[in-house]
């Protein structure tokens, strides 16, 4: 009997590292050998109870005027690729149900669907949390709402992008990450 | 027939060597004893047993381990696991910039290696100590928390909390099993009624309106053969049981809703969900000694009066003639959860009659046959089927009232006279009576409170 209860634990040990250490394996090699994108971003700021505060960012770069006239429909699992305009910030360039034979895409799902074949298709970025310290959280806000009054400001998330998944690395805010501006922040006296 | 070696051996794993101490246990032994030693010297007086005898009997209790330092003991290890586990999780959740990512990793991912170290311990020693085994059991579930969600923070992993919460109970299920832990049970119930609410009610998306967490059903019915083996089997009744217990009798009542399809039909599923309570707290297995200890008949029986006292109103009869709900039956999330809810209690009512006659089951396990009736008369004349439910309230309440007085329970007697004050205050808003009329009826039951009580009180004292 004590042999079932030792199998029975050694089962659920492995269990519980399978799935932390398959999240770890899965993002560590997208944030090896991902390719870099940056998405226009605009965060507010929430807080999870598991972990901690973090900051929701909301992308521009989340619809696509679709080719052809495949019925798309919603939570449809679909993948997108992605080039830089000339601002250098991410735009979809593919949608299609089949993953692409090479290069970095996204596996995600359709968000939202006009009538019409020819409207555009919206699509889910599954990088929409960046976690922040928690004193950290709501001065990031502020920084982020400065750099909206500014329009010589501009915020954006770094993303890396491997074969179907996506790694949120950072939110820069004109090109200095978030952490960084909120602690220039926290040194200068009011 | 011969099971397969590896079931017989889950079997028997969890048929005998599962049978716990029941170190929580609702008997005062304690004070017994303190009042024996304390009787001893009065017993050598009166020759009743020898000095030998009673120095037998008081080295028999200093010997015997103390219940109470034990009890102590186990709940100061749950809290201690409990308390501990959330703090940990609070801790990084603060999300430690300065540290490296792999540091961060190291430290969110270190309790878990902890927990499992003690649970490892607990199991290849076999130890017994309920203390240790809850305590464990509770950090345990919160490493587990911890683990992912600290991988979720350093990678910035999207958020989906139902899954999130799925996860982390199915990573928690083994636990229950491996540990024997009842508390690690309780927070697997939780957990999992967390997960159907997250999913069913809060998680509202424009797009496809509320989803139906189909998996909470089987996920609840994971932690039922440690319920069985651990209290039903060996016929244990300690405070675990009966928090067990009400946890997932509160479970399926709060997440019963979470199968919402329509409107009409969720209300024949709760009072189907509600008769089968009662039905089960008929069956001797689950019988208690004292009322509120049953979660299936006080939940059940509250159920069945408030759900009637909602239906005494007209806006539900309203609904369903409006609607024209035949030809809504068909084909919704409810018909099928309703449906089968039914079938259940039907199912159990037959049980139960195997073992009692009609007239000994507790009249309101056949509610729902009754609501089913007033039901189909509701899509056709909403007025009689609203009439006939304040006639059925009051029916139950003369029960109940009739119960408590056979029973000579004053909780119970005031139970039934307070579903007719319900009943009254209910008609207040919505009936045409007049102020004296009404006033006159409150009266009336109020004076009813005090002439019951009085009566049944006097009977004690006669009795006595």
């Amino acid at each position: 009997m004590k042999t079932f209860a030792i199998i029975l634990f050694v089962f659920m040990c492995v269990a519980q590292w399978v799935v932390p250490g398959k999240m770890i394996y899965d993002s560590e090699s997208v944030v090896t050998s991902g390719t870099v994108y940056k998405f226009k971003t605009q965060p507010i700021d929430p807080s999870d109870p598991f972990r901690g505060k973090y900051i929701t960012l909301s992308f521009e770069a989340n619809r696509i005027d679709p080719p052809g006239d495949h019925p798309w429909r919603y939570n449809e699992e679909v993948y997108v690729t992605f080039t830089q305009d000339s601002a250098g910030f991410a735009m979809p360039t593919s949608i299609s149900t089949t993953p692409p034979a090479e290069g970095a895409y996204l596996h995600t799902k359709v968000s939202y669907v006009d009538s019409g074949s020819s409207s555009p298709v919206g699509f889910e970025l599954p990088f929409d949390r960046f976690y922040l310290e928690e004193s950290k959280a709501s001065e990031a806000e502020k920084a982020y709402w400065e750099a909206q009054r500014d329009s010589t400001q501009v915020a954006y998330g770094v993303v890396r992008i491997g074969a179907g998944n996506a790694v949120l690395t950072d939110v820069m805010i004109n090109d200095r990450s978030i952490v960084e501006v909120v602690k220039a922040m926290n040194r200068t006296p009011e | 027939m011969e099971l397969p070696a590896n079931t017989r051996a889950a079997f028997l794993f969890l048929k005998n060597e599962y049978l716990p101490i029941p170190v929580i246990s609702t008997t005062p032994a304690t004070r017994m004893s303190k009042q024996i030693l304390k009787e001893l010297p009065e017993l050598v007086r009166a020759n009743v047993i020898s000095e030998e005898t009673a120095q037998r009997i008081a080295a028999h209790y200093e010997n015997q381990p103390n219940p109470t330092t034990n009890r102590l003991l186990v709940v100061f290890g749950i809290l201690g696991g409990l308390l501990i586990g959330m703090g940990i999780v609070l801790i990084v959740a603060h999300n430690w910039d300065e540290l490296p990512k792999a540091m961060k990793l190291g430290i969110g991912l270190l309790p878990l290696l902890v927990g499992q170290g003690i649970a490892g311990y607990i199991v290849l020693k076999n130890i017994q100590s309920r203390a240790w085994r809850e305590g464990c059991g509770a950090f345990l579930c919160f490493a587990i928390a911890l683990s992912i969600s600290i991988v979720g923070q350093v990678y910035n992993i999207e958020g989906n909390f139902g899954r999130f919460l799925m996860a982390w109970m199915l990573l928690t299920l083994p636990c229950i099993y491996v540990l024997r832990s009842s508390v690690t049970a309780m927070l697997y119930i939780v957990g999992v009624t967390w997960y159907a609410c997250e999913v069913g009610y809060f998680s509202y998306n424009f797009m496809e309106g509320s989803r139906v967490p189909w998996k909470y059903g089987p996920m609840l019915m994971l932690v039922l053969p440690f319920c069985y083996t651990e209290f039903i089997l060996p016929g244990i009744k300690n405070n675990f049981y009966y928090f067990i217990s009400w946890l997932l009798v509160l479970s399926l009542t709060v997440c019963l809703g979470t199968f919402q399809g329509s409107d009409q039909l969720l209300m024949m599923a709760y009072m189907s969900l509600f008769s089968l309570f009662i039905l089960l707290s008929e069956i001797k297995l689950f019988e208690t000694q004292r009322v509120l200890t049953n979660a299936f008949l006080v939940v059940g029986s509250l159920g069945i009066m408030g759900s009637l006292l909602i239906l005494s109103f007209e806006w539900y009869w309203e609904d369903i003639y409006d609607n024209s709900t035949l030809h809504a039956l068909a084909g919704d999330v409810e018909t099928s959860v309703a449906g089968a809810v039914t079938l259940m209690a039907i199912a159990m009512l037959f049980v139960v009659l195997r073992t009692k006659s009609a007239a000994a089951i507790n009249l309101k396990a056949y509610a729902f046959l009754v609501f089913i009736a007033l039901f189909f008369l509701g899509i056709k004349t909403p007025g009689a089927a609203q009439l006939l439910v304040n006639l059925v309230v009051l029916v139950f309440a003369v029960y109940t009232i009739r119960d408590g007085a056979r029973k000579n329970h004053l909780g119970i007697l005031n139970y039934g006279l307070l579903i007719i004050t319900g009943l009254i205050a209910c008609r207040f808003f919505d009936t045409n009576f007049s102020f004296v009329l009404r006033g006159l009826l409150f009266i009336g039951v109020g004076v009813g409170f005090f002439a019951a009580n009085i009566y049944m009180i006097k009977k004690r004292k006669q009795g006595a």
